[in-house]
């Protein structure tokens, strides 16, 4: 997104929220890119063929879901823990109400 | 009986958790306290009241009804949840959480009015909220009913209070047309839900979240060690699922093979022999009365996988002199029928569409939705205003990923088992859980442990009603009531009208879902569709881009939610029944992204630019 304010006039905590927003779509494309890839190519339309087991389960959901998912599981807690920085998040200003 | 005892110990603690909400939150301003428990929501209470609202009855209800249906196939659909807790969680919670403090906001509408200086940007939103917010709040009342007439069922008390209901209600407009169990659990169930809630307020919701998030993980994983017991391991259920085709509609008819005398009522569910070999189970109830031989016209199911017949035929009762014979049309899957291997790979077995149930375009587009139109929801968003730190934020969203991976991925696992164990459920698939919860706890001896089982889906259920009826409320007390109506109402007035409209709204949901719609996933999916498209891109630019104008606001939320509206009105008008209209393969959320995005980005850059002291306040040095 362009940005007609200077990168001065930004505060810190945006430019940090900013960089973390655009990591997380990444991570997006890239885990919807193997899921939708994989299962795509060894998934769809195969009735009719044995199905290959691992674990119990179709190989193709253990290679097309199961392991991505532990790695999106590890990738957010490396995300959450070290990539995204605390934040003061201010004080809560009025909220207009009675007290 | 046991299980009812349990279900009702569940609902004493929920009760006495709101009690103690109460008194916790006395010492506070109302408003805040009411609507966003004074904004200091800790690690605990923020991951659970997230997993929990997120977890709604559509995960409950009708996910188990979805895998059961289709197989495999819908590990593929809800794999989206492997970055919910980044995404969902993370995208918007910092800054939202920023903004509204500096904004002093304590609802959405309120936040986006403070954040553009502008009342338009608020009372559109405030409409929106409204509007799409009561389409959930009746899919999730209707989900609520139905968990209670599967637990309540043929408990003599209950039965009689049914009767004694429908005898009071007949000839009362509108209500005495209701079923007579459905409209006692729909009472009893949204009484709970409205006391508690206006009770305890946000504080007493969330606490609830917490113990309902609890109950859901414990009842899955409980199920799952119990199905993988009683299934004989995965593996040979995966086999089994291998080998199966999907079963046929059919219309028989059902004769009489012993002496023409007393009547014979025959269930909805009853297995019955075909004349010419194989099964049928009853779509709905039938009757072959006396002196007749014969009746027909009867809908039912008939299987078609050998060794499930052959099972099955175990349960078709010996004592009973009837047997079915197929009379008038067959209804087939228009994607897999007769062809083995379609319950384990892509795209699934389906009824209605001859491509079957998902194909590329649609998996992608879940993808995307479960993520952004997540992220997209009010009702997730107040949350995200009402944690206390980042801390608190950061290690919520590694609880809210833990916990993910331990409820989805082995629901697909026991229910697609639940095929293996249960076969013939789709007669009624939206009952599949508390049917899964009953059969495996009785095989297993401890028929007390159904009650908390079904606990977990009524837990999913209850915590998101009871977040919806707040933001409904919040939506009118807040927002339309202190900002245009009365701005200087006493905290007495406010206090008052939040828990009359608390009650008002939930009434009014009560009432109109006293005649369900049919499709209850349906139903859900379409209301965070046009929530998410009302609310994901807009608040996006309003917390990411200061060059968003109160105009590019507007423009963007009404864009959105229209686009959701009109392709459910043509799929509508399209395949006869409430659903979506997938344009070039794609759900109506991802056309609704790229119409408000364009619409923001065309009217902020022709609009007037917001004024430098807005930008300073909401980006400069915060």
């Amino acid at each position: 997104m362009e940005e007609p304010t200077s990168q001065d006039e930004l505060g810190a905590s945006f430019r940090q929220a900013r960089k973390e927003f655009w990591f997380m779509i990444g991570t997006w494309v890239v885990f919807a890119a193997w899921t939708t890839g994989f299962n795509w190519l060894f998934a769809s339309g195969r009735d009719g063929e044995s199905v290959h087991i691992i674990f119990g389960i179709p190989s193709w959901v253990v290679l097309g879901v199961v392991v991505p998912w532990i790695l999106a599981l590890s990738l957010t807690i490396w995300f959450a823990m070290r990539f995204m920085k605390d934040t003061d998040l201010g004080e809560e200003a009025g909220t207009g109400e009675a007290e | 009986m046991t299980a009812l005892i349990s279900f009702a110990i569940y609902l004493g603690v929920v009760f006495l958790l709101a009690f103690f909400a109460n008194r916790v939150g006395k010492s506070k301003s109302f408003l805040s306290e009411y609507f966003l428990g004074s904004k200091s929501i800790g690690l605990w209470a923020f991951a659970f009241t997230y997993a929990a609202t997120a977890a709604s009855g559509g995960s409950f209800m009708g996910f188990p009804s979805l895998i059961y249906t289709h197989g495999w196939v819908l590990a593929w659909w809800i794999a989206g949840y492997m970055v919910v807790p980044m995404i969902a969680l993370g995208l918007l919670a910092k800054r939202l959480n920023q903004v509204g403090r500096i904004a002093g906001a304590i609802t959405i509408p309120e936040l986006l009015r403070r954040r553009f200086d502008s009342s338009l940007v608020g009372n559109v939103a405030t409409l929106l909220v409204v509007f799409f917010m009561f389409f959930f709040l009746m899919a999730q009342f209707k989900a609520g009913a139905q968990i209670m007439a599967t637990l309540l069922e043929g408990v003599d008390v209950y039965q009689r209070i049914v009767v004694a209901l429908e005898s009071a209600t007949t000839g009362i407009p509108w209500i005495g047309a209701a079923d007579g169990d459905y409209l006692l659990c729909l009472i009893v169930f949204a009484v709970s839900v409205i006391v508690y809630t206006t009770f305890g307020g946000f504080r007493a919701v969330v606490w609830t979240d917490v113990m309902q998030g609890v109950v859901m993980g414990i009842g899955v994983i409980i199920m799952l060690a119990l199905v993988w017991k009683q299934v004989g391991g995965f593996e040979s259920a995966t086999r089994q699922l291998d080998e199966m085709t999907p079963p046929r509609f059919v219309t028989v008819e059902l004769t009489r093979t012993g002496e023409t005398g007393k009547e014979i009522r025959l269930p909805r569910g009853e297995w019955l022999a075909l004349e010419e070999g194989g099964v049928v189970r009853l779509k709905s109830s039938a009757t072959i009365a006396s002196g007749e031989d014969r009746v027909g016209g009867v809908e039912a199911l008939e299987l078609t996988t050998p060794s499930e017949i052959e099972r099955m035929k175990q349960l078709v009762d010996p004592d009973l002199e009837v047997v079915a014979r197929p009379a008038g049309e067959v209804e087939t899957y228009a994607y897999g029928d007769g062809r083995k291997g379609v319950y384990v790979h892509a795209p699934g077995p389906s009824q209605e569409n001859p491509a079957g149930f998902l194909g590329v375009m649609l998996a992608l587009s879940f993808f995307a939705f479960w993520n952004f139109s997540g992220a997209g929801q009010p009702s997730y968003m107040v949350r995200q205003m009402a944690f206390r730190d980042t801390v608190t934020l950061r290690r919520s969203m590694v609880m809210v990923a833990f916990y993910f991976g331990m409820i989805y991925f082995p629901l697909v696992l026991i229910f697609t088992c639940a095929r293996v164990l249960l076969p013939g459920m789709e007669i009624h698939p939206d009952r599949i859980m508390p049917e899964m919860a009953a059969v495996l706890t009785e095989n297993a001896g401890v028929p007390w442990l159904a009650g908390l089982l079904v606990a977990a889906p009524f837990a999913a259920v209850m915590s998101s009603v009871d977040s919806f009826l707040l933001l409904v409320s919040s939506g009118v007390v807040r927002d339309v009531y202190q900002e245009s109506i009365n701005p200087r109402a006493s905290e007495k007035q406010v206090k008052r009208l939040s828990y009359w409209v608390t009650v008002v709204v939930g009434i009014l949901g009560v009432l109109a879902v006293l005649h369900p719609p049919q499709f209850l996933q349906n139903l859900i999916v379409f209301a965070s569709a046009g929530l998410g498209a009302c609310f994901l891109m807009p608040m996006i630019f309003a917390l990411y881009w200061p060059r968003t104008t109160a105009g590019g606001m507007v423009a963007g939320m009404i864009g959105g939610g229209t686009v959701i509206l009109i392709l459910y009105l043509v799929g509508r008008i399209v395949n006869g029944k409430f659903g979506e209209y997938l344009l070039l393969g794609l759900h109506p959320f991802v056309w609704s992204v790229f119409v408000s995005t364009s619409l923001i980005l065309f009217f902020s850059r022709r609009g007037k630019p917001v004024s430098p002291e807005l930008r300073k306040r909401f980006f400069g040095s915060a």
